[in-house]
């Protein structure tokens, strides 16, 4: 049994499963999917569980941006949820997951410094420009954003991180910047230092909500780990030290010898056959990255997914569940982005219906 | 008192000359919720200089802000009232550039010395390890045929970068073993000194920086660190104490200048949303109607000639766009605090704070009944709310509270002080005491079929909570075929028939169903029809939506339909009975309590002494801690799961007035 046990876990079982019976159906997407355009979208949207976010937006503010940012408002008050109730132990590590929407704040808050300085004009500040692609963290929010995007400077802006949980990653990493004038060094620096923290949470955990955490976090860390490795490899052609040093040694399906292995020069596709066999079309998806890459991405997500649906079978007092249950909200979030995205820029049905998670979840 | 407080949407056009007094009003008083109006003003006007003033502003209060926190002086956002205009950016500009600069210098001057003293330090502890070594630094730097690399790198890279090098010949020593920077040695063959530094590079490893001007072996070089980590520390002492008079010197101005910027910036901010016409503003935003009066009058006092147009908004119909503003209570506050958990009701929507008020310590002191412990949780409480003990709980006091008299009450209902029953008060409290109304522990049965009565009582009470609220916001297809609509409804009564007819006189039988049973209706036909009616809910819905009542098409998707109508009937089906069940818990709970106690009287044993007295009091600590917590939680998640879901959608908008002094959360 789980530490936080039955007591533990009554109250956040329940409020979890109410708003798990709020998630979109496969239905439901293809609905919204079958919209003609983005207008449609947007009605049949305000339909489901996320109308009432998207109540609140004004006639003229019916951009997809903001669209964006009000669906991710619901995604946010599920982790605010589940932080609130989630016992003791575990707090930590849900907490730390949320953190990965900072982490892209904070991404897009130096991108923004390092690429459109230009933009500051009197009639639109970058800080007006940058805040609606923010991820609304809420009270919970240890960045000062806007701070730090009216600082004018990467190294000014990162002097502003003293006292966050970014402060002792970058230190190391600005160096780097300082030498070199690009952001690389530095995000990679966040990512493996919050997937090394999240790890860390979750080896933390005892009994089921170690072994549930370990395979919901564990595929989530396998499918950057893998994708890291073979962008740096294919894309970036970075060598067999810099690759190792720039991935993680652990998680779930995906081992340090697989790493090291494409690393290496080892071919990736039998690699991925021997760790995913459901995946079978892996050297026909490598064989042009620029298109295969994000339909392996796509295919990896399933494997997420469908590690998070198991989590709901069997004993309900365990983290997975409200792990699982904010992975799938996560996924479900980036299905509407994509979706919003292409129906504003009227993408056509065949280039990102295949993108989709919801509308074919795994079986 | 059972909804959300009425307001009134309110239209102001307002006269050029009067828009600070009436912003003024607007963001002084707490009870105005601004809705951006710019969409109303005129768009060839070109672009408003109040965006720019409230822009200004902001960054000049932002920055008296850094100066206050560089002196260390904490922020007070209070003064007068009594003010005509907003301050003038280019009157208070020079006086905050004049104390910043002030400060700045000596700041500046503090900065770099910390960071210079950060710096010797750093180099000191970098240093300390290979103190030992008798070698001359500068020898490392100018080896022929060794590449070496002293520095420092995050302790998490250590491994990766020995990995990462498994195949290119080296030698790894970490000469300072730190949980978080340890320093660490990295020599090779200066062939491979390129594989070398991109390893070294790419695991963030930093090579120290040991200052030029330090020659010598590493232990000659610490003692003239340590000299200069001397002579740094003086100076930082100068200079705070430097910073401390500047801070007694200018405290009065600061908090003044603070005040009235801020004040101005909100003032400006609330003003970048008002629309502007040629000669007016138009601004609109919602106040509760118990406001409003005091509010006309203050703005007719402000701008003799400004027009308002007060809008009241009827409950019914949906509302999502009126911000919902909760009635403070200071006894409801924790019931409003578990209900804001679930959901912020919207504004046509009943606030079930009222409801739960009334349920939560009903269904916590039925669970858990017992005078004694009641009155000890009832004490607690109150000792909580008022801080004093568990501080940190404070927000829950009352809670506890109304959950300790609950379950006193229950406990005199069921004869039940600290754990003695019948016959064992008289035997070691010395008095007669018998239960009035019942005692679960020897009357197991009727307790579970009361539980489940209740439960029934109070699902019912959910079904017509639900048709109310969409009756209110005249959601027809729900009210006729909603999860709690009418068609759901008359399908459970019908169920409850044939629940009571099916356990008939038996003890456990629900006596609300055995009575609904009883009524002289057709109830298998009734079941019969209303459990079509149920299956094909969703496509009725759909057509009273004016939708497609089927999704899909051709054959193979009428198939579909039919097959997951009946799934849906089966779900229905088993989520009622469910849902009526889940009650039997209260009961269960109950009876549990009772033989909890009854398992602590048999490790205490029969003989009265002091290790008797001792166990029951143990025992009874054990109880209200453990099992009140199991309880409450079991509350709580029936009323989350069971009632709230039935009737509560939430959504609502926050209340968030304009003010002038920085807000509390009202929950």
């Amino acid at each position: 049994m789980a530490s936080g046990g039955v007591t533990g876990y009554a109250a956040i079982s329940a409020r979890v499963r109410a708003m798990y019976s709020d998630l979109l159906t496969p239905q439901d997407m293809m609905r919204l999917s079958d919209s003609p355009d983005f207008q449609t979208l947007f009605s049949t949207l305000k339909t489901t569980s996320y109308g009432p976010y998207l109540d609140t937006l004004k006639d003229k503010e019916i951009n997809s941006k903001r669209v964006i940012s009000q669906v991710k408002r619901k995604l946010a008050e599920a982790y605010y949820s589940v932080i609130q109730m989630a016992p003791e132990n575990t707090r930590p590590l849900v907490k730390q997951l949320y953190r990965y929407y900072e982490i892209g704040n904070l991404k897009a808050v130096l991108r923004a410094l390092v690429t459109v300085p230009s933009w500051n004009t009197t009639e639109i500040t970058l800080w007006d420009r940058v805040r609606d692609v923010l991820f609304p963290m809420g009270s919970a929010a240890a960045l000062p954003a806007q701070a730090m995007v009216e600082s004018g400077s990467v190294g000014t802006a990162v002097d502003l991180l003293r006292g966050t949980p970014y402060e002792e990653t970058l230190s190391f990493a600005m160096r780097r910047y300082s030498a070199e004038q690009n952001l690389f060094p530095l995000e990679v620096a966040l990512d493996l230092g919050y997937w090394r923290r999240l790890w860390a949470e979750t080896k933390k955990l005892s009994g089921q909500d170690r072994e549930q955490g370990t395979k919901i976090i564990g595929s989530l860390l396998d499918m950057n780990n893998l994708l890291w490795a073979i962008r740096y490899k294919v894309y970036h052609k970075l060598s067999e030290e810099e690759i190792i040093n720039y991935t993680l040694p652990f998680g779930y399906r995906v081992h340090d010898t697989d790493i090291r292995a494409i690393a290496a020069g080892a071919d990736i596709a039998s690699i991925i056959t021997r760790i995913y066999p459901e995946i079978t079309d892996a050297s026909s998806l490598l064989e042009n990255p620029q298109t295969g890459l994000p339909r392996l991405e796509y295919q990896l997500k399933r494997q997420v997914m469908k590690q998070c649906l198991a989590a709901f079978v069997g004993n309900p007092f365990h983290i997975g569940i409200p792990l699982a249950f904010l992975v799938l909200s996560d996924l479900e979030v980036q299905d509407l982005i994509i979706l919003i995205e292409a129906k504003s820029s009227n993408i056509p049905d065949e280039e990102y219906r295949p993108f989709l998670l919801k509308t074919n979840p795994p079986s | 008192m059972f909804f959300p407080r009425e307001m009134t949407e309110v239209e102001l056009i307002i006269p050029s000359k009067d828009l600070v007094a009436v912003a003024k009003v607007l963001s002084g008083h707490g009870v105005f919720h601004q809705m951006d109006s710019t969409y109303l003003g005129l768009e060839n006007l070109g672009p408003s200089t109040w965006q720019e003033r409230a822009a200004g502003y902001s960054a000049l209060e932002r920055r008296i802000q850094t100066i206050m926190q560089t002196l260390n002086l904490t922020e007070s956002y209070t003064g007068s009232y009594d003010f005509d205009n907003m301050v003038d950016l280019d009157t208070v500009r020079p006086s905050v550039e004049r104390v910043e600069n002030e400060v700045k210098s000596t700041s500046d001057q503090l900065n770099s010395e910390r960071k210079r003293l950060e710096q010797l330090e750093s180099q000191l502890h970098q240093l300390e390890p290979i103190a030992d070594v008798n070698v001359e630094v500068s020898a490392l730097r100018k080896s022929s045929f060794l590449h070496s690399i002293l520095g420092v790198l995050p302790a998490a890279n250590v491994h990766r970068l020995e990995t990462s090098l498994s195949r290119v010949p080296h030698v790894f020593f970490t000469l300072r073993e730190d949980t978080q920077r340890p320093v660490v040695w990295l020599l090779g063959p200066r062939s491979n000194s390129d594989i070398i530094d991109r390893a070294a590079k790419s695991a963030y490893l930093n090579p120290l920086s040991l200052p030029e001007e330090f020659e010598g072996t590493p232990a000659v070089i610490t003692g003239s660190i340590r000299k200069a980590i001397e002579v740094s520390k003086q100076k930082i002492s100068e200079l705070e104490a430097n910073l401390r008079n500047l801070s007694g010197t200018h405290r009065q101005e600061l908090n003044q200048m603070l005040w009235d910027v801020h004040v101005s910036r909100s003032m400006a901010d609330a003003i970048v949303r008002f629309g502007q016409l040629r000669h007016t503003y138009v601004v609109v935003g919602w106040v509760p109607t118990a406001d409003l009066g005091l509010l006309t009058q203050r703005l007719k006092q402000a701008s003799p000639e400004i027009l308002i147009e007060a809008i009241p908004t009827e409950r019914s119909g949906h509302h999502t766009n009126v911000p919902v503003a909760l009635t403070t209570n200071k006894w409801l506050r924790p019931i409003q605090m578990l209900v804001t958990q679930y959901g912020r009701p919207s504004y046509g929507e009943l606030d079930p704070t009222w409801l739960m008020a009334f349920t939560f310590p009903l269904l916590f002191g039925a669970m858990f009944g017992d005078l004694g412990q009641g009155l000890v949780l009832l004490v607690l409480g109150l000792l909580i709310d008022r801080g004093v003990i568990l501080k940190a709980m404070s927000s829950l006091g009352l809670l506890i509270a109304y959950c300790g008299a609950s379950a006193a009450i229950f406990g005199f209902l069921y004869g039940s002080i600290f754990g003695f029953e019948g016959h064992l008060i008289e035997e070691y409290l010395g008095f007669h005491f018998e239960a009035p109304w019942l005692s679960p522990i020897n009357e197991i049965l009727p307790v579970l079929s009361l539980a489940i009565d209740a439960g029934i009582v109070i699902l019912m009470l959910s079904f017509l909570l639900g048709m109310f609220n969409n009756i209110r916001a005249r959601d027809w297809p729900h009210l006729v075929f909603g999860h709690t609509g009418i068609v759901m409804f008359i399908f459970y009564i019908a169920f409850l028939a044939l629940l009571g007819s099916f356990l008939g006189t038996t003890a456990i039988a629900p006596k609300v169903a055995v009575g609904i049973a009883s009524l002289p209706l057709p109830w298998t036909l009734v079941l019969l029809v209303f459990g079509l009616l149920v299956m094909f809910s969703g496509a009725l819905r759909n057509w009273m939506e004016g939708h497609r009542p089927i999704e899909g098409s051709g054959v193979g998707g009428f198939l579909m339909f039919v097959v997951q109508s009946f799934m849906d009937l089966f779900e229905s089906f088993i989520s009622l009975l469910s849902n009526t069940l889940s009650f039997v818990r209260v009961g269960a709970f109950a009876v549990a309590h009772g033989g909890l106690s009854l398992a602590i009287f048999s490790l205490a044993g029969e003989e009265a002494d002091l290790g008797f007295w001792i166990t029951i009091l143990i025992g009874n600590l054990f109880i209200i801690g453990f099992e009140g917590l199991i309880v409450g939680i079991q509350t709580m998640r029936l009323h989350y799961y069971e009632i709230l879901g039935k009737f509560f959608h939430g959504g609502g908008m926050r209340f968030e007035p304009l003010t002038l002094t920085p807000r509390r959360e009202d929950v």
